[in-house]
């Protein structure tokens, strides 16, 4: 279909002898939001990391808009029109957070977003100035969220963008990817129940390298096998 | 502007005031030291410009001071050759940079950085050094290429002759300048932004859309260039090349230079040669034998005293005079 931006079919990695992930499926629409969910060791930044290109497959595809990513170089990945946030804060730390949007901005030929309105949606407008390495851990996530919008996305991979945060700055994050929505497609991979419940969308539970369920968030929630393996029950 | 930068601005309009005032205080003999103490800076900023921005050291930096003070012999002793001088500075630049770029591909895109990048650049330092020994029909071998003319040519009405004390220090002192505000106006730009970020995490920048081996190749192939220019500018100047320009103890000399002077900082390198080039001449006039281990010790005193080099000496008094100030 003309509206489908990612698609991710049969794809599989093994490492050596350890088939990591195996047959997973997954389609992104344009402008939609989905979230990928499992235990740790399920394989979720695998995916990601395959999602990116930044893997290449041992069996399937991976196509962003037609072109096959596994093993582009990553500059080349981001101008196609995809973003990151690494699981761990990537920023720079030895420039201001005002200059780690430019340096960002200078990413693409085309930026759109000044940085100052870039600055106000990850709430960091005050902080301009600061050296983003003198950010706290949930600020630094922000700014390199901030950077990714930066580049003018067609799609946003966040690996796991709330780790490390207080409740108030997860539900916070949330409310900023809910504004966001629409203007772009968002894949976010999450251990945070409470951060996928605040997004309500489109679900993949991933167990053991495999798929688990999809679907809507509240059927995922409520299905027997993933409340065994992964929610708990209460 | 940034505070500094005015600094930095401040430093440099002192140092200029200081080179336009020294012809004036200096016999031929001083003119003719501080002008190679300059050449020596030239080549010290080009590493700079490198390392001070990429954060990867290379070790073999004097190869292509080597290759550019070599290509310009040749050329000049050539005799076939119009616009000998002319051409040799060009020839050496290009010399320089055409290595450079061979090299920095396969590094860069290779994904080669760090300690593995200094170890192959210390190899092909002594490659080089190796290759002006060996190939003695070309490079003269030990004794090297002797009789290279100061610089003269004639540009349309304008007609160079460095072969007198001041022209010569004149146009170097107005190259090193030249050649430290542009690198200067890079670092401080968005060229010397993104490779702080490529620094700081280069795959976070590739991720952003930046080719950050490119990025590291053209700094790299302009560093080079700028050492290829040095080389050039100090064989006319000596009258002489000799395989130990390209040689390791060159590159390791280099580096104190920078260390001293303070890494990133372009014009500290530069002052850095200079203190250095004039404490050896000094110290070697009382004995020759002292200087290495003088040498030795002033760089732990600057590693353990002024990690940053000597030119953050003047910052450090600023916020001494501003931290009193605030006392009282």
């Amino acid at each position: 279909m003309s509206d489908v931006l990612l698609q991710a079919e049969n794809v599989g990695i093994r490492f050596g002898g350890l088939q990591a992930l195996e047959g997973l499926n997954l389609t992104v629409r344009d402008r939609e939001l989905c979230c990928i969910i499992g235990p740790n060791g399920a394989g979720k930044s695998t995916f990601l990391n395959l999602l990116t290109g930044t893997l290449r497959p041992t069996s399937g595809s991976v196509r962003f808009l037609g072109h096959d990513i596994a093993g582009l170089p990553l500059h080349r990945i981001a101008r196609l029109g995809i973003a990151r946030k690494f699981q761990i804060p990537s920023v720079f730390p030895s420039l201001s957070v005002e200059d780690n949007l430019k340096v960002a901005r200078w990413g693409t030929s085309s930026p759109v977003r000044p940085v100052g309105e870039l600055l106000d949606l990850v709430a960091l407008g005050s902080r301009a100035a600061t050296l983003a390495g003198e950010l706290a851990h949930g600020q630094k996530q922000w700014l390199e969220i901030g950077m990714a919008l930066a580049i003018e996305p067609r799609l946003l991979l966040l690996d796991e963008p709330t780790a490390g945060m207080t409740p108030q700055e997860t539900l916070a994050t949330a409310q900023m990817l809910l504004r966001l929505k629409g203007e772009f497609s968002i894949v976010a991979v999450e251990h945070d129940i409470r951060f996928v419940r605040a997004l309500n969308c489109e679900t993949l539970v991933l167990h053991q390298g495999r798929r688990l369920r999809s679907g809507p968030f509240h059927d995922i929630e409520a299905d027997e096998m993933v409340r065994d393996v992964y929610l708990g029950r209460r | 502007m940034i505070a500094r930068d005015r600094n930095w601005l401040l430093i440099f309009a002192v140092c200029a005031a200081l080179a336009v005032v020294y012809p004036f205080i200096a016999d031929g003999y001083q003119l003719t030291v501080i002008r190679d103490a300059l050449i020596f800076g030239l080549f010290a900023a080009s590493l700079d410009f490198f390392w001070g921005r990429t954060g990867i050291l290379c070790f073999g930096h004097a190869a292509f001071f080597g290759i550019g003070g070599y290509i310009m012999a040749l050329v000049t002793l050539n005799d076939a050759i119009p616009l000998g001088s002319l051409l040799g500075i060009l020839g050496a630049i290009a010399g320089a940079a055409f290595v450079a770029a061979i090299i920095g591909y396969f590094l860069f895109f290779g994904g080669i950085r760090g300690s593995y990048f200094t170890i192959v650049t210390l190899a092909m330092g002594v490659i080089c050094q190796q290759a002006a020994v060996s190939w003695s029909s070309v490079t003269g071998g030990d004794s090297g290429l002797i009789g290279i003319p100061p610089i003269a040519f004639d540009l349309g009405e304008i007609h160079v002759d460095l072969s007198q004390d001041l022209p010569s220090y004149i146009f170097v002192a107005s190259i090193v300048a030249v050649v430290v505000l542009v690198l200067w106006s890079l670092s401080r730009g968005r060229w010397g932004a993104v490779l702080t970020a490529i620094q700081d995490n280069e795959v976070r920048a590739a991720a952003l859309g930046h080719n950050a081996p490119l990025r590291l190749l053209v700094t790299f192939v302009l560093s080079a260039a700028i050492a290829g220019l040095a080389g050039a500018l100090y064989v006319c100047m000596a009258g002489l090349v000799a395989p130990d320009l390209s040689g390791l103890l060159l590159s390791t000399e280099v580096i104190v230079w920078v260390a001293v002077g303070g890494r990133g900082t372009l014009l500290g390198p530069v002052l850095g040669a200079i203190a250095i080039q004039r404490a050896q001449q000094t110290i070697s006039s009382f004995n020759p034998s002292l200087w290495p281990l003088l040498l030795g010790c002033v760089f732990v005193v600057i590693v353990f005293v002024l990690p940053d080099g000597i030119l953050s000496i003047y910052a450090r008094l600023k916020s001494l005079f501003k931290g009193r100030r605030q006392a009282q």
